[in-house]
């Protein structure tokens, strides 16, 4: 690479940039972009969403941390996101490499490159983009002349296939963490010491989990035998959180993308966190407990958002929005005051029943498309295993009034492969597809579509079904084509996952440090975007894990039993591993557990342990 | 009031895809407080349109765009209200208060010209530049193949030529170039240059090229104007 400076790097893109798809990914001169002075700050962070510009500038909590850090006059904060393909082909070629939207300084510059982790599958991304950027993938290969690659996110509460490549990870809500931790890179520029002495500082951190000063023993069939932490370090790192969300940072200038994104809306967080319990969900446990924010908070958010972004759509986001308490009034209050110039509003997760139809309804502004509901499982019985406080009766109450109310498409999500799951749970999906649409019929719909879609189940750490094998694929496929038969109706659309790429997510969530050497094979190999089904080489996968002799299966189909180490075992999310394994039993009894907004605490550990409360605003 | 606003489409806006032009504006005349037209019907959108689209990557002089307004402002405070709130590159240079009926962009427009940029391959003389670009002039068909997925398709395009000329500036030769446009396409200035390099054996570096819309008209038997000016 002959001349790296950010002109030289502009000068070289902007020849080939018309011939990319969507060169607007690569400009960074988006309404409401930060561009500092590079030599009047202290520390420069670039935070690195491993994907697509369009999925990560959709991303909430891309958009806060980039805007709080660069809130700090000393701080810089630029973004990048994964060239695609093409991109990183004339990339390569040209040899110029990996640069920050904002400066088009190259990541190797930056003092911090800090990595969103969302998703397992984006993880080669992480690695392929250090290499595009010219930094060592490897931790031990880079020097203190290079930046700190660190990464935060709900995949770092199980970090361990990512150890080796990044020098720290951020447990919980970055929002009072992170910019202490660049305070402390801020003081090792002044007066640097040793990397192994600024990472004891760091691991000092709420929250900060330095790999290694975490030293893994494995027993002869694989599995962990112990993991000892080194003197001065936590022996369990646990989350940091956000005590007064009402008081937390929220920025209401976010950055206005050019092209259309995903979510290509203002976002309005309007509660962090999810007391429901449902087993399978990984969220609704690292996020406890559940937090609002204040009607006044959110209308003077809003305001601020319509002002600063000109979007004509507010989303009201959170796990489950139908369970913040003020709702209703929120609601009326946006579009009473800004209805009238255009602003409608958005509610990315319906609860499945009445009540959040009729939410739906009022927010409603252009032709009803569709309506989403989510049972999980097919069965009474197995929703109960999964404590999805659905009963059937709400499902078809709330489709009659999506149907009354005219809308003409439903969708529902269901997953296959959980845990208990028998033949009766399966043909409990076809029924329930089958009653809904046959509803519509009744109710003299015409034209009406029930998409029903069945995701594969992928055990988390940090839930309650963290012990759990996944469905071998074989017998997931099965089951898929058992339902495409049976939903054979011109009335219905089946739609399903891909059995591979759930595989590997299932490896990767429930993987160890073994697993580095595999990410690393893959990379050198091609694989990246693997999330994508049109990049994903499951061959290329399977070679690797021939070659490095890892089984696949010890990961992902292996139940473990309560006294296994687990790989995660270090990392805390405030849900006490008594509780996980409890709601497990319960589980496997088909006992649901309440939930503690409404009703007595379910000792779940996270307000004792942390110090933290329950905070409903309604 | 409909508007009529001529802007700028340069620098770093030149990446913004047609497509996403008209979001920009949206939002920048949303920021700035002044209520749009919506279309009716289930999903209403703001009346908001534009002339031929202009290559991603090319940058424009001069481009035209129509919005219309919910009450009638003052032309000049509607400018410099939205000019605040735009993305740089996007400079508004002039705008026009429309009557009632009149035509939109796409049904007035139906020219435009360009300046192109071109580094020599081999030294080129004056003389044997004007003669090249005389002699391709001077052809009645001109055929240029286009090539798609569905195979090349042979396309004459000498006829949407309305101006040609050349000029040596250093070791670059600039371009002149006025090309008819309708609906039923046109043809671009690159399939220009290479059928020149091609058929006048004109030694220019093709992958190099620089291309400026410097403004698109409204031509009529001899002369053109604005669409500004004529509405």
């Amino acid at each position: 690479m002959s001349n790296n400076t950010a002109a030289e790097i502009r000068r070289q893109v902007e020849r080939f940039l018309p011939k990319v798809l969507k060169p607007s990914r690569y400009i960074g001169s988006e309404w409401n972009v930060i561009k500092k002075d590079w030599d009047k700050t202290d520390v420069r962070m670039v935070f690195a969403f491993p994907d697509v510009y369009e999925v990560g500038m959709s991303h909430l909590g891309t958009r806060i941390l980039y805007h709080l850090v660069n809130s700090f006059p000393e701080f810089l904060c630029e973004r990048v996101f994964a060239p695609w393909i093409d991109m990183e082909k004339e990339l390569r070629e040209k040899e110029i490499p990996l640069y920050a939207l904002e400066s088009f300084q190259p990541l190797k510059k930056f003092d911090v490159v800090g990595f969103t982790l969302q998703y397992e599958m984006s993880y080669t991304n992480i690695l392929n983009m250090l290499d595009m950027a010219g930094i060592p993938m490897r931790a031990e290969d880079r020097g203190l002349e290079d930046p700190w690659i660190i990464a935060g996110g709900p995949c770092a509460y199980n970090p361990e296939p990512l150890v080796g490549f990044i020098d720290f990870f951020l447990i919980g809500e970055s929002e009072e963490q992170l910019p202490e931790v660049l305070r402390l890179v801020a003081e090792q520029k002044k007066d640097p010491v040793s990397r192994q002495d600024f990472l004891r500082k760091v691991a000092q951190l709420q929250g900060v989990y330095v790999p290694e000063f975490y030293h893994v023993t494995y027993k002869e069939d694989g599995r962990i035998e112990k993991i000892v932490a080194e003197e001065g370090v936590p022996a369990l790192v646990e989350k940091a959180i956000v005590a007064d969300l009402d008081q937390a940072f929220f920025p209401t200038n976010p950055v206005v993308p050019y092209l259309e994104i995903v979510h290509d809306r203002m976002m309005l967080e309007v509660m962090r966190g999810c007391s429901r319990g449902c087993r399978f969900c990984q969220a609704g446990m690292i996020y406890r407990p559940v937090r609002e924010r204040s009607q006044e908070t959110l209308l003077k958010q809003t305001e601020e958002l319509v002002r600063a972004t000109g979007y004509d759509q507010i989303a009201l986001t959170s796990l489950s929005t139908g369970d913040y308490t003020c709702i209703q009034p929120v609601i009326h209050n946006i579009l009473e005051k800004h209805g009238a110039e255009g602003v409608g509003v958005s509610l990315p997760s319906l609860r499945v029943d009445s009540f959040d139809v009729d939410l739906a309804e009022t927010v409603q502004k252009a032709r009803k498309s569709g309506i989403t509901f989510a049972p999980e499982a097919g069965s009474q019985r197995l929703r109960d295993v999964i404590n999805k406080g659905v009963e059937e009766e709400n499902l078809l109450q709330a489709a009659e009034a999506a149907f009354k109310k005219g809308w003409s498409t439903i969708k529902l999500y269901f997953m296959v492969g959980l845990p208990t799951e028998t033949q009766e749970d399966i043909d409990g999906i076809v029924d329930l597809g089958k009653k809904v649409v046959n509803l519509g019929t009744k109710l003299g719909r015409r034209n009406i579509t029930v998409t029903i879609s069945t995701s594969i189940f992928v055990p988390k750490s940090h839930t309650p079904f963290q012990w759990e094998p996944q469905e071998a694929g074989s017998s997931v496929e099965l089951k898929q084509r058992y339902l495409r038969e049976k939903l054979r109706d011109r009335r219905i659309k089946y739609s399903y996952h891909d059995v591979t790429t759930s595989y590997l997510e299932a490896v990767f969530a429930k993987g160890d440090r073994k697993l580095a050497p595999l990410l690393e094979w893959a990379v050198k190999h091609g694989c990246r975007f693997d999330g994508w089904s049109d990049q994903f080489r499951y061959d290329v996968w399977m070679e690797g894990l021939k070659e490095l002799g890892i089984d696949p299966h010890f990961y992902a189909n292996r139940a473990m039993d309560y006294d296994d180490i687990l790989p995660w075992e270090h990392i805390g999310s405030g849900v006490s591993k008594q509780f996980l394994a409890e709601e497990h039993h319960r589980a496997l009894q088909e006992a649901k557990t309440i939930d503690c907004r409404y009703e007595d605490c379910t000792g779940c550990g996270v307000c004792p342990s942390r110090g933290v409360q329950i905070e409903l605003k309604g | 009031m409909r508007l009529r606003i001529a802007y700028t489409k340069i620098e770093d806006a030149r990446y913004i895809a047609h497509l996403d032009l008209t979001r920009v504006f949206e939002r920048a005349i949303r920021r700035a407080g002044i209520h749009m037209s919506y279309s009716e019907g289930f999903n209403p959108r703001p009346k908001i349109s534009f002339g031929f689209a202009l290559a991603v990557g090319t940058e424009g002089e001069r481009e035209y765009v129509d919005v219309e307004l919910q009450e009638e402002m003052d032309l000049g405070e509607v400018l410099a209200r939205v000019q605040e709130q735009l993305p740089p590159g996007i400079r508004l240079l002039q705008g026009r208060a429309l009557d009632q009926g009149a035509k939109s962009l796409m049904a007035v427009l139906n020219a435009a010209s360009y300046r192109i940029r071109v580094p020599m391959a081999l030294p080129i003389q004056e003389e044997r530049l004007q003669e090249a670009v005389s002699g391709w002039l001077g052809r009645e068909h001109v055929t240029y193949s286009r090539y798609s997925k569905k195979g090349p398709t042979d396309k004459d395009i000498r006829p949407w030529i309305k101006l040609l000329e050349a000029k040596i500036q250093g070791d670059e030769v600039i371009f002149d170039l006025e090309v008819e446009m309708g609906n039923s396409g046109s043809v671009r200035p690159e399939e220009v240059l290479a059928s020149l390099r091609e058929l006048e054996n004109l030694p220019i570096e093709l992958g190099e090229l620089q291309v400026i819309r410097t403004g698109v008209h409204v031509s009529y038997e001899g002369g053109k104007s604005s669409p500004i000016e004529l509405a």
